[in-house]
């Protein structure tokens, strides 16, 4: 991980803090900065760009809302305000869960094994994340990307992979350690 | 906890794993054990490379003006939470996180239902020891119980639930593991009541709160044995 930013080069912290006196303009200045890849990580989880955009909205709300709770000690403003997003989205994702999956969707997720492959391909040559991912079995590394990136839950990932449930749990949890053990 | 079961932990929460109440579990947790809230961080700092390599998409033109408009109502600080304002029962409902903040949890649910509640709240108003926000399982809120110092309880629900003729809605705590789950009462009309003093040890903050799906009449074995409509932790109220 990139060393800590200190308050001066964290832009975002700095707005967040702004943010929290009830200056707009440094939601603005957030807004403009980060909402092009906030909208891509909703709309990869969410799938729908009308709901992705009311991800981000509720979440820019929310963002202004808890600003002052955010505390500088615990990361970047940046990772911070990802966070929200991504908790907004798969509460919508989950809200919709309660329609039963048609065999469309399924078929429709199975086309977008390709963009999990992605995100994995485009990190960085020198990162560490992805080093130590590469070096995960590749069944296993799927179902770390499935969960962070599409925002599935075991069950799912499960499914997606013709896996047992317990094996993906185990699979998951034993990869989290061994990425931990990787990058430090 | 070993670190290797708090590093698990956070990974699972910080790739978005777990469900709603065991997810508001963690944050309860990292919000008074640091090393849990350093896990969480720590993994969110590194799993954010994964979100940088999305393809940046632009937002629509009107995205910003919705933005603006939802932070028109003020932002909410403990006095403005304590004005009784109608925005502030719509932001419970579409505001979670700030049923969060524990120290606006209390005046705001307080609030709500005196709103909701009305003249049977105000003939009935004490201060009571605890008050539990109660989430559905996507995370609304969904019930308030309020628990006073001679047992009774009052409970209000927050969203609206259909409850079919022979089904009845149970309240109940667990004041722990030993006793398991004890009975608060029956929410007869589907709505708010307060429920009769029960004899049990003084609430504590963190005691667990659920509303079950019973056959009418209550529970036959004394013990839930329905679905959970919601379910929450108690705090004391600030």
């Amino acid at each position: 991980m990139s060393p800590p930013l200190s308050a001066s080069e964290d832009l975002n912290a700095a707005a967040l803090a702004a943010c929290a006196q009830g200056d707009r303009s440094a939601l603005r200045a957030i807004y403009d900065r980060e909402s092009p890849k906030l909208l891509a990580v909703a709309l990869r989880i969410v799938r729908r760009r009308d709901l992705a955009e009311e991800v981000l909205q509720d979440a820019f709300v929310q963002i202004w809302r808890k600003a002052g709770s955010f505390d500088p000690a615990l990361g970047a403003g940046r990772a911070w305000i990802f966070a929200i997003v991504r908790n907004r989205a798969l509460n919508q994702l989950r809200d919709d869960r309660h329609v039963p999956v048609e065999d469309e969707a399924l078929e429709a997720a199975a086309a977008r094994d390709g963009e999990i492959d992605d995100a994995y391909e485009r990190l960085a040559e020198a990162s560490a994340l992805r080093r130590c991912l590469g070096r995960l079995e590749p069944q296993r590394r799927r179902a770390v990307l499935l969960a962070y990136v599409q925002g599935l839950t075991h069950g799912e990932i499960a499914g997606r992979l013709g896996t047992p449930l317990g094996t993906v749990k185990a699979w998951i949890r034993r990869s989290l350690l061994s990425l931990r053990e990787c990058m430090s | 906890m070993s670190p290797d079961e708090i590093r698990a932990l956070a990974g699972e929460y910080a790739l978005g794993l777990m469900d709603p109440v065991a997810a508001l579990d963690v944050e309860r947790r990292a919000a008074r054990d640091p090393v849990l809230a350093a896990a969480v961080a720590d993994w969110r700092g590194r799993l954010i490379e994964l979100d940088d390599a999305a393809s940046p998409q632009a937002p629509s033109d009107g995205l910003w003006a919705r933005i603006e408009a939802g932070i028109e109502t003020p932002s909410p600080t403990p006095a403005a939470a304590l004005e009784r304002k109608p925005s502030l029962f719509s932001r419970l409902w579409s505001d979670v996180t700030a049923l969060r903040g524990a120290a606006l949890a209390g005046a705001a649910a307080s609030v709500a239902l005196a709103i909701l509640a009305g003249a049977a709240y105000r003939e009935a108003q004490r201060t009571p020891q605890v008050i539990a926000v109660l989430l559905t399982s996507d995370n609304r809120p969904g019930a308030i119980v309020e628990v006073f110092a001679d047992g009774s309880s009052y409970v209000a629900p927050l969203s609206d639930v259909s409850v079919p003729s022979d089904r009845i809605m149970q309240v109940w705590t667990l004041p722990d593991r030993e006793t398991g789950p004890v009975s608060l009462g029956l929410l007869a009309d589907d709505g708010s009541a307060r429920l009769q003093p029960v004899s049990l040890p003084a609430p504590k903050p963190q005691q667990l709160y659920e509303i079950t799906l019973e056959p009418s009449g209550g529970s036959p074995t004394g013990k839930p044995t329905g679905p959970i409509l919601f379910k929450g932790f108690a705090e004391r109220p600030r």
